[in-house]
């Protein structure tokens, strides 16, 4: 299960679909695509294993298979210490 | 309270070789001393219309320019800047001692103001709004704030935007302005308008680490204005191109933000208050970049700016 790694505010600023999000824990800005931040929202929300997160970002009505997408965006959160990985 | 320009040449020397002198500028005074004769030249001819504190009351920084001792006095002679004491930097040509105080300033208020976010811009006003040029060296920052300074805008600072973490005020630190090389004849040349004052510099310091430098003297209503602060409302990411036309394009505000955190000196150290500050300036701001060439085609776009008319029809 992929989860914000606890003591995260995810403070954050947002205009067109991007934003800037301040990591409290190490002190860093990072710039973020509004996919991204959909992604670390949803996980703020609840805990989500990769397919449960994909499914639950899919846009209704759409074919498109994003479950690549977000690998990606889970591994560039992951590099930012924004979200950890944690077994059940 | 007194003025710079109060003090003769002969007495500002004796003062800043004996007790010292407790210099006003914006928010801050500075209890400077030296026995360096082109230091005393160069606050006598760009200074006059700074307060002068009487001696003894608080001062933010305690700064002297001393000779280097030693050999030094006689082969090579340097200078070095000395906060509470102790060389801060590593010595200079004793040549380039003004050049010296003016950066000292600058880290003295850069490294200690940290009740602001403190950004590389420089920062000018009118009707009470600011805006915020920042930039890394070689942009043409100095070079378009001295033109708009001289041209209907308020020089807040030349090199130090100071964002009040308290309101996200910018507090005005109007001081010299400090331009290099080609840049020094051309804004010379600029300046100078039959039948109004010249303006006044410094007498160029050569072998520099930027190259050739001089500053240029703020002008007054802007020194007697420091007092007063101003709400920003543009964040302008200038650009000198040769050739090029006036040319303002929009940025979108999360690489304005990203932008000025990277020029700002103690971004990571006002943590999250910073970033929360730096978010209202950016919300509440019109972000551009900005690519100029010519003067009167940048003091153009920026009066249609500031009239709040489309910036791009200039």
């Amino acid at each position: 299960m992929w989860q914000v790694i606890p003591g995260q505010d995810l403070r954050q600023w947002g205009w067109d679909d991007e934003y800037v999000v301040y990591n409290n824990l190490s002190g860093d800005t990072h710039l973020l695509s509004g996919d991204a931040m959909q992604v670390l929202l949803a996980l703020r929300a609840a805990p989500a294993d990769e397919a449960t997160l994909a499914a639950s970002l899919q846009e209704p009505g759409t074919e498109a298979d994003i479950s690549a997408a977000v690998t990606e965006i889970l591994s560039e959160l992951d590099k930012l210490s924004l979200i950890e990985f944690h077994e059940c | 309270m007194l003025s710079l320009a109060s003090l003769s040449r002969r007495e500002l020397g004796e003062r800043l070789a004996g007790p010292g002198l407790d210099l006003g500028t914006g928010g801050f005074v500075t209890r400077l001393s030296s026995p360096i004769a082109s230091v005393a030249d160069g606050l006598h001819l760009l200074y006059g219309d700074y307060p002068v504190h009487p001696n003894g009351q608080f001062a933010d920084f305690h700064v002297s320019l001393m000779p280097s001792p030693g050999l030094r006095r006689w082969y090579k002679p340097q200078v070095n800047f000395c906060y509470d004491g102790q060389p801060v930097f590593r010595p200079l040509p004793l040549d380039h001692a003004f050049p010296m105080f003016e950066w000292g300033l600058n880290w003295c208020v850069s490294a200690h103001a940290n009740n602001h976010l403190i950004v590389h811009a420089a920062v000018l006003e009118k009707d009470g709004l600011a805006v915020i040029l920042p930039a890394p060296p070689g942009s043409g920052k100095s070079t378009l704030c001295a033109t708009l300074a001289h041209r209907g805008w308020r020089l807040l600072s030349d090199e130090l935007a100071l964002l009040r973490l308290s309101d996200g005020m910018v507090a005005p630190l109007p001081r010299p302005i400090s331009l290099k090389n080609a840049s020094i004849d051309i804004m010379r040349d600029y300046l100078t308008v039959p039948g109004q004052a010249a303006p006044v510099f410094s007498r160029p310091v050569s072998e520099t680490s930027k190259g050739t430098v001089a500053h240029l003297k703020a002008p007054s209503a802007a020194v007697a204005r420091a007092g007063e602060l101003a709400r920003p409302a543009w964040v302008i990411f200038p650009k000198w191109e040769a050739g090029s036309e006036a040319v303002l394009s929009p940025l979108p505000k999360a690489r304005a933000f990203t932008g000025v955190a990277s020029n700002a000196f103690n971004y990571s150290l006002t943590a999250a208050p910073g970033f929360e500050l730096l978010g209202r300036i950016i919300d509440q701001c019109g972000c551009y970049e900005f690519r100029y060439s010519r003067m009167d085609e940048a003091v153009a776009l920026f009066a249609r700016l500031s009239s709040g008319l489309a910036p791009s029809a200039a």
